[in-house]
């Protein structure tokens, strides 16, 4: 029986059927290497805010389409941001409060689509 | 103390956890072949959870035969797939035909 | 909008859109990380510079050494952070374990659950190596996946797939060139690709 194995996560995907491997080695962004970067620091020594173990439990709890749709370092992202919220570290009104002077000064210069 | 020593025949749990977990779904119930212990680690389940306070627990490699894995698959028979198992997953095991 | 690429969800990307919205929400982040005094940007420059730094040229480094020096390469086997940390390279790792490659025996390196990789060492792994399609079958079809990078595996050698799902990381020791004394060593290192470190490749000439 499958099923006397215990849950199994839609990020457990070892064994499980997929096509092709995608021969792709893209570049790594620098908003990428931002959350990294932020996240390294958060978990560090001096700090211990967030812990990559509750991370991946952030993304491991987002739901399977959510999970999905999101690329590798926007899971982080998003991952490490439930969790600053669920300790009250940070709140969700000031995020969106900072994304949308965000958004400001982006459109000022560029329009995105 | 660690329980197990390169060699041993150990079973991997189906602990039924939920929640944040390393061992993955096509490894439990398999029974391999500790390979070497690699020391002792804060467990993953505790620092998923923000508990960075618990007990630290001991960690070992173990080999399966990629034969017992894949059982309706066609596989060389000297092929193997080694994995990280936490103490607490595994249960001491017999000798099996497949055990690599 | 971030969209799939393939029916299997093979590999989540970003497209021109997405790319900046993620950068206007980490901006976000940061800057109210910033404001309650937890992290400083020149924290956030310093760690992206540290970020960058790694490559396949450390791991380069590590193999040509273990090829030249038997001393060395015996010290690598039996505790792979130390021996990289004696090369002067950091590694933040728990710990390293370096599989090697025989004539009779070929190491794969895969993570089923994230990406686990020796990310200190050869930096940010590529984009296939965190693919549902690569961390899926890598497991329970490794001969096919080698043969779509083109590596043809006789089944008289032995196949050792290692899914790095807890505190270690791995590093495959590709077996030398037969004329190893005909390269320098800076030759040789170039001969070395981040595929023959993963063992997605074998031969290396």
């Amino acid at each position: 029986m499958e099923n006397d194995k215990g849950p199994k996560g839609y990020h457990d995907v070892g064994g499980d059927p997929a096509g092709d491997i995608p021969m792709a080695d893209l570049p790594w962004l620098h908003w990428e290497k931002q959350v990294e970067a932020i996240r390294g620091l958060l978990g560090d020594g001096t700090r211990r805010i967030v812990s990559l173990d509750e991370v991946r439990r952030g993304f491991e709890s987002f739901g399977v389409e959510k999970y999905n749709t999101l690329s590798f370092y926007r899971r982080r992202l998003e991952a490490m941001t439930d969790i600053l919220i669920e300790k009250g570290i940070v709140s969700r009104a000031e995020l969106d409060e900072a994304i949308e002077a965000g958004k400001l000064r982006w459109t000022d210069v560029d329009t995105p689509s | 103390m660690k329980r197990f020593a390169a060699g041993d025949i150990v079973q991997v749990l189906a602990l039924g956890k939920t929640g944040h977990v390393r061992i993955p779904h096509y490894i439990r119930n398999q029974i391999g072949r500790v390979t070497e212990y690699c020391g002792t680690y804060l467990n993953p389940e505790d620092l998923a959870v923000g508990n960075t306070a618990g007990r630290a627990v001991d960690l070992y490699r173990v080999a399966f035969s990629q034969r017992q894995l894949w059982p309706d698959d066609v596989i060389p028979q000297h092929d193997t797939l080694v994995i990280e198992i936490y103490d607490h997953w595994l249960a001491p095991a017999k000798e099996t035909p497949n055990a690599p | 909008m971030p969209h799939d690429q393939g029916e299997h969800e093979a590999l989540v990307i970003e497209d021109e859109a997405g790319n900046i919205e993620a950068q206007i929400v980490v901006d976000a982040l940061q800057e109210v990380l910033i404001g309650k005094g937890l992290l400083t940007a020149l924290e956030v420059t310093s760690a992206i510079a540290k970020l960058e730094s790694p490559g396949i040229h450390l791991g380069a480094q590590v193999v040509v050494k273990a090829w030249t020096d038997p001393d060395y390469r015996a010290r690598l086997r039996s505790d792979g952070r130390a021996a990289v940390q004696e090369l002067k390279i950091p590694v933040t790792e728990a710990r390293i374990i370096v599989v090697e490659n025989t004539p009779e025996l070929h190491n794969l390196i895969t993570c089923t659950l994230c990406s686990c990789y020796p990310r200190s060492i050869l930096g940010q792994p590529p984009s296939w190596y965190i693919s549902k399609a690569y961390r899926a079958r890598s497991v329970r079809e490794p001969r096919r996946v080698l043969a779509e990078f083109g590596l043809d595996l006789s089944e008289n050698i032995q196949l050792v797939v290692h899914d790095s799902n807890a505190d270690m990381r791995y590093l495959v020791l590709p077996e030398p060139p037969e004329d190893l004394e005909r390269f320098s060593l800076h030759e040789l290192e170039a001969l070395i690709s981040r595929d023959h470190l993963i063992g997605v490749a074998r031969e290396v000439a």
